[in-house]
């Protein structure tokens, strides 16, 4: 049986464990939280070097993309780097395939993404794939990088001008402490009032919200039938998406009994069926394995 | 060591930086916030003030600030001229912020999009 462990900074109390049959191959896939805990979460991934067949990154992105432009998260690069042997992934390159592919589907398969379509990417840096997926059918976009990151109500409507602001702040505020920048640990499972009421109407003009759940959680006021596009979401997190009025709930990434995994945990699981280096690894090869696995996005009706 | 009046004329530069760029006046209309700038190798004391997106700069300090930026002069006008970033000083302890995270963050993106490349 293949082992593939996501460590994340997020909350321990979101930990699942299955076992599942993908291509032949049984699997054990964990995810162990470390709730905000830095330190924690670099002894654990030492403890898994060399005893896993791949270890997922979650609650933290290493790389973030704009363009053709790589910018690297300090915080992120420094769990990395605790592990030497077993392959180590963010999610980062399965977004740019997987999520670029749940948009064409979606246009594709569904009345749920119109041309048109309003839609919120409450951060877009970490998923540009999505984002230029969006633009290229059409869809009018706000992304709130500057709104929910930094507090700061200036929507960016463009991939360009997206581009542009990363360019410019990236580089250096990638190397502050990630929890100045994304909820960590117990800031996952509250939200954050004062920018709900502040900005929770960029919300309600949309029709689609899109994004980590986590950001997306916590900055969420009541809906209206808005449909959700994200991943790793519990039974818990679809309670409370209907409760708040969402009308529909995407995730990118399969649901295994009753929960949708991370990025980082399924592009972990991808390395460990190819077992090819990371490094040689090409959105080609991760289309072709999802192919052959035929992963769709799950779309459940909350109303 | 930079002297005040070199303190001094760096905050203005940031100042016509700021004032310059109306994207960023616009980003910045809803942050009303005062500053403290404060040398601790020299006796020099300054202050940076949002008001409805505009920045002024005045000598002296004010009787209440939302944030205090303290760091040695030299690391001062570094900063305000751009010729470094806050990153690494605010990470190395050299420049210290007292303020929310939230108006940390903030500040350290007003002198990126001055600044930053």
């Amino acid at each position: 049986m293949k082992r593939v462990v996501s460590v994340s900074l997020g909350s321990s109390r979101r930990d699942h464990r299955v076992e599942v049959e993908l291509l032949g191959e049984r699997f054990e896939i964990s995810r162990r939280g470390t709730d905000g805990d830095f330190d924690r979460a670099i002894q654990l991934l030492k403890e898994l070097d060399g005893k896993v067949d791949a270890i997922g990154l979650g609650g933290i992105d290493v790389y973030l993309y704009a363009g053709k432009t790589r910018y690297v998260v300090r915080d992120g690069r420094k769990l990395m780097d605790a592990v030497q042997k077993t392959p180590v992934v963010d999610g980062s390159g399965l977004k740019n395939t997987l999520e670029r592919e749940t948009v064409y589907y979606l246009r594709e398969h569904t009345d749920l993404l119109p041309p048109g379509t309003r839609v919120l990417m409450v951060s877009a840096v970490d998923r540009f794939g999505m984002a230029e997926a969006f633009a290229e059918l059409g869809c009018h976009l706000t992304f709130g990088d500057l709104i929910f990151a930094a507090g700061i109500p200036y929507p960016i409507h463009t991939v360009q001008e997206l581009e542009e602001l990363a360019a410019r702040l990236l580089p250096e505020m990638s190397k502050l402490p990630f929890h100045m920048l994304y909820p960590t640990g117990k800031k996952q499972e509250t939200q954050d009032e004062e920018k709900v009421k502040k900005f929770g109407h960029y919300y309600r003009e949309a029709q689609v919200i899109a994004g980590d759940y986590h950001l997306v959680r916590r900055y969420m006021p009541q809906l209206d039938g808005q449909t959700i596009i994200t991943n790793t979401t519990t039974a818990d997190d679809v309670a409370f998406l209907k409760e708040k009025g969402a009308g529909c709930l995407v995730t990118t990434t399969p649901e295994f009994q009753g929960r949708s995994f991370g990025t980082n945990v399924m592009e972990a699981v991808l390395v460990a069926l190819l077992q090819k280096p990371w490094e040689e690894i090409t959105p080609r090869d991760y289309l072709d394995l999802l192919s052959r696995l035929d992963f769709k996005p799950r779309v459940v009706y909350l109303r | 060591m930079a002297s005040h009046e070199e303190i001094t004329a760096s905050l203005l530069a940031f100042q016509e930086g700021y004032n310059k760029n109306e994207r960023l006046k616009i980003m910045n209309r809803d942050w009303d916030r005062v500053v403290l700038v404060q040398a601790n190798d020299i006796p020099s004391q300054h202050t940076l003030e949002l008001r409805n997106g505009e920045l002024s700069v005045r000598e002296g300090a004010p009787p209440r600030a939302d944030l205090t930026v303290i760091a040695d002069s030299e690391t001062l006008a570094d900063l305000f001229y751009g010729d470094i970033t806050p990153t690494e000083p605010y990470m190395n302890g050299t420049l210290k912020i007292i303020g929310s995270e939230d108006d940390i963050v903030r500040l350290d993106f007003i002198s990126l999009m001055i600044w930053g490349e």
